[in-house]
């Protein structure tokens, strides 16, 4: 298995995914040799716990040594918001997470691990984020390697991406940036330090939601070079704890850095700020200039949104989002322009800072991949993770659309589907509650196809409602809302619908 | 980027990476560019690429995410491509390169991102290293002119694959480029700087200038007619940086002569480009002699008798040239922005395409 990750815009079931595709009641190691972790990006290892401690894989674990020591902490992080603050259940634990990471089989660079007497994998540099690889996986004379994220240019803190002409059979490979030509870092990075320098030259203040660990060290060393050359005296500020930690795993973890960093550490360590120092919540409030740094990255909880909160309504402000932002966070929101929010107890939030984007997410664009092709010389490509679906074929390649490739490869094709959870209040038996459901849609969805089955089921369109029974609570019925991917919006658009409850059946027989 | 006294030199400034160097940037519609490779025994890309959308709005640039170049369409040739020509309002595409005397019409698929090689269109001149230059009349049905030669020039309509016009004459001058003025009239631009206005409902006999002496400098002529305003608006530019300014009506008199300070000579005479300003009076941009783009107002006075000095250079290629040893890149083709009058794309043989908004300085003064 090929990373675990979670999604961070569903707060539901959705948010992991749906193992049973892999066996619903056999052992998972039966089908499964080993997991493989690229880095530490919660969209590649979020759902490891609920994986190895709630669906119960036991098998081994790999990833490489930064990877193991870091993804703890962005599993607590994360479990922290969406239980201590969200209060969500079916969550893994503390305790869920140190048992989890005492699986782990930690692997070194270009060190091949025999993981049976027929598996081999090997780890390669991916630059990206610390500790991130890319990995070989043999079996025999076949191999595939799966590319995780990775960036080809190297940046302030890490190197470019590598690896050496191994031919595999299929090279799977992120592509994200596969059609797109990305203006150069420099401008990035001239046009962020101009927001950041003229916010604070007029007063103002600015927020910069990151992630404990991965861009935040970048955009660290760039501000404080800045700072440093133009002698600004505003303070940065960079959330408490994380700038310790941080500072911790990049001194352990040096020769996962670049050279510029390891030839400098010699001297001073880079990541001992001199400009930026750690913040405390009540700074905030504080007068005058100032630039912090507070996590999430999608201000989506905790400190930055707290921080928001209190400089939105200002427009001297400005909040910087340094990345990508998942449908149903307030950084989604805002980049859509949104600028009135609702935020919890009904309150209704007023944007008037400045919201401003710059992505310094260090992923491969097209030239990047095909340096990566070209290092490898794979036989086959997959693109996943972009929407790369439809770009001709370079030099001696054979495009195929992922349904032609299944019919080769003489493989079934499969729907994937989501499945959600609606909790109702009905005593009666499951075909009468999938009887009120369907009276209910039909009624109030008069432009789509709403049917009802002869097993009971209810459609919409090709999304299809079932009621069960509750396993404990006889007055509760469960409605299991299923779609595919393609049907996001009506999919979610019904199921938040039916978490309304469903109107009073009529009285009397129906 | 900041001028070392602190002025700002640039409104906007983006620096790319193309996967190949080009030597093409046409327009289709605003948001729109075609690039294509050049590079010798090896498949090269033309790609179509929408403009990042942030360069399209004046305010609030900072909520539209999208900085970077948009791949939309892609296609692959097997020859390199010196030329490339959007015919308007259709979705072909018009492409002239080496090996072979031949010119490769594409048709931009709707229902896919490719672009397609559709068929050719016969040159009967055979030369070896002489690639046709091309240049679209566009109307109900659209024509191709295209020539090597003043001797092979020949207009062939896109959809009957007939030739409409020949230019009829034996004289075997290369031409360095075409360009199309209104329905029925074009102009030509020789290498040795000849220059004429034909109109093709008539028999060959076209306003010219004087023919240069032969032996005259030796250099070569490239040219633009401008599309509309006041002044002379044929540019003609030499290699040794003699830059003439002629009015239509009276060829042979140029209006003015100067000599830009430019390296000379140019390391590939070939890549020499001037072209005005759509949205600006009186200015027009020349590159080819180095890694600079300058951009020049011809009504100044500034500089000596015969001598103009640049309103602005644009010396980005130069400066971010981060590929370390080997020659200075040089800038391969330039173009202005349909509408926004201070911006342009360069790109140069480093594979970097620039799209900058330049600062005029007269203005602050």
């Amino acid at each position: 298995m090929l990373d675990c990750g979670m999604h961070m815009g569903f707060n539901d079931d959705r948010r992991f995914p749906d193992f049973s595709y892999i066996t619903r009641n056999g052992r998972l190691t039966d089908f499964l040799d080993c997991v493989i972790i690229s880095h530490f990006h919660l969209d590649h290892c979020g759902a490891l716990p609920y994986f190895s401690e709630m669906v119960g894989y036991d098998g081994p674990i790999y990833m490489t040594h930064p990877t193991q020591a870091i993804c703890p902490i962005l599993l607590e992080d994360y479990r922290k918001i969406a239980v201590d603050k969200k209060g969500e259940a079916n969550f893994f634990t503390s305790q869920m997470i140190k048992d989890c990471m005492k699986k782990v089989v930690a692997v070194r660079l270009h060190q091949t691990v025999q993981v049976d007497e027929e598996l081999q994998i090997k780890a390669y540099y991916a630059g990206h984020v610390l500790g991130a690889a890319m990995f070989q996986i043999k079996v025999g004379s076949e191999s595939v390697v799966y590319t995780g994220d990775y960036n080809m240019t190297p940046d302030r803190h890490l190197g470019a991406a590598w690896i050496d002409k191994c031919r595999p059979n299929l090279l799977i490979t992120e592509s994200t940036y596969a059609t797109t030509i990305r203006d150069s870092k420099r401008c990035r990075e001239r046009d962020f330090l101009k927001k950041v320098h003229e916010t604070v030259e007029r007063g103002g203040k600015v927020l910069i939601p990151v992630f404990a660990l991965g861009r935040a060290q970048e955009l660290c060393i760039l501000l404080e070079t800045f700072w440093e050359r133009m002698n600004l005296k505003a303070p940065i500020y960079f959330s408490t704890g994380l700038t310790e930690k941080a500072n911790h795993y990049y001194k352990l973890f040096i020769t996962w850095t670049n050279q510029k960093i390891r030839k400098t550490f010699v001297q001073r360590n880079m990541f001992e700020f001199k400009h930026i120092k750690a913040f405390d919540r009540a700074f905030a409030d504080n007068p005058g200039p100032m630039v912090v740094f507070a996590t999430p990255g999608m201000l989506h909880a905790g400190q930055s949104l707290q921080i928001f909160r209190k400089w939105a309504g200002n427009e001297k402000n400005m909040v910087i989002m340094p990345g990508y932002c998942v449908q149903g966070t307030v950084g989604h929101k805002i980049l859509s322009g949104q600028r009135k929010l609702e935020m919890e107890g009904r309150q209704v939030l007023e944007i008037r800072m400045q919201v401003e984007y710059m992505s310094f997410s260090a992923h491969a664009d097209a030239k990047g991949i095909m340096q990566l092709v070209g290092q490898a010389e794979p036989e086959s490509v997959l693109l996943v993770h972009g929407e790369a679906k439809k770009m001709p074929a370079p030099q001696n390649f054979r495009l195929v659309s992922s349904e032609q490739a299944l019919k080769e490869l003489g493989l079934a094709e499969h729907q994937l589907r989501f499945t959600c959870r609606v909790h109702l209040h009905d005593s009666r038996k499951e075909q009468e509650t999938a009887m009120r459901v369907y009276s209910h849609l039909k009624s109030l969805l008069k432009d789509h196809c709403v049917q009802h089955l002869p097993d009971g089921s209810v459609t919409v369109e090709s999304i299809l409602i079932q009621a069960a029974a509750h396993s404990e609570d006889p007055g509760t019925k469960v409605l299991l809302v299923s779609w595919t991917y393609q049907d996001e919006e009506l999919g979610s658009y019904l199921t938040s619908l039916l978490k309304k409850g469903l109107p009073p059946a009529p009285s009397g027989g129906s | 980027m900041a001028h070392p006294c602190g002025r700002k030199l640039y409104q906007d400034f983006h620096a790319f990476d193309l996967p190949g160097a080009t030597r093409v940037l046409e327009w289709i519609g605003d948001k729109g560019v075609f690039v294509a490779g050049y590079e010798k025994l090896k498949k090269n890309e033309i790609l179509h690429l929408t403009l990042p959308p942030r360069l399209s709005v004046n305010e609030n640039q900072g909520l539209f995410p999208e900085r970077d170049f948009k791949v939309c369409h892609g296609g692959f040739s097997d020859r390199s491509i010196f030329d490339l020509k959007h015919v308007p309002d259709t979705r072909l595409l018009v492409t002239s390169g080496l090996p072979g005397c031949y010119l490769q019409v594409w048709q931009i698929a709707e229902d896919s991102d490719v672009i397609e090689a559709v068929r050719t269109i016969a040159v009967h001149e055979k030369e070896g290293s002489l690639w046709p230059r091309i240049a679209i009349f566009s109307s109900v049905a659209p024509g191709v002119l295209h020539g090597a030669r003043l001797s092979g020039l020949e207009v062939v309509d896109l959809e009957s694959q007939k030739v409409t016009y020949t230019s009829g004459v034996s004289d075997r001058e290369e031409l360095s480029s075409l360009q199309v003025l209104d329905a029925d009239t074009f102009a030509f631009c020789c290498t040795s700087g000849r220059l004429g206005l034909v109109d093709t409902r008539q028999k060959w006999a076209p306003a010219e200038n004087a023919s240069p002496s032969p032996g005259a400098g030796g250099g070569r002529w490239c040219a633009e007619v401008r599309g509309q305003g006041p002044g002379p608006s044929i540019a003609s530019l030499c290699s040794d940086g003699l830059l003439c300014l002629r009015d239509p009506r009276d060829l042979r008199r140029p209006v003015r002569s100067v000599r830009c300070p430019v390296s000379t000579p140019s390391p590939d005479p070939e890549l020499l480009r001037v072209t005005w300003a759509p949205g600006l009076d009186s200015c027009l941009a020349i590159s080819g002699f180095d890694g600079t783009v300058q951009v020049y107002d011809v009504t100044s006075r500034d500089g000596m008798e015969g001598h103009v000095e640049p309103l602005f250079t644009h010396r980005g290629h130069v400066f971010l040239d981060d590929h370390g040893t080997g020659a200075a890149p040089l800038v391969t083709t330039h173009t202005w922005h349909p509408h926004k009058s201070r911006t342009l794309l360069s790109a140069a043989s480093d594979t970097s395409v620039h799209v900058w908004d330049w600062v005029d300085l007269r203005a602050s003064r």
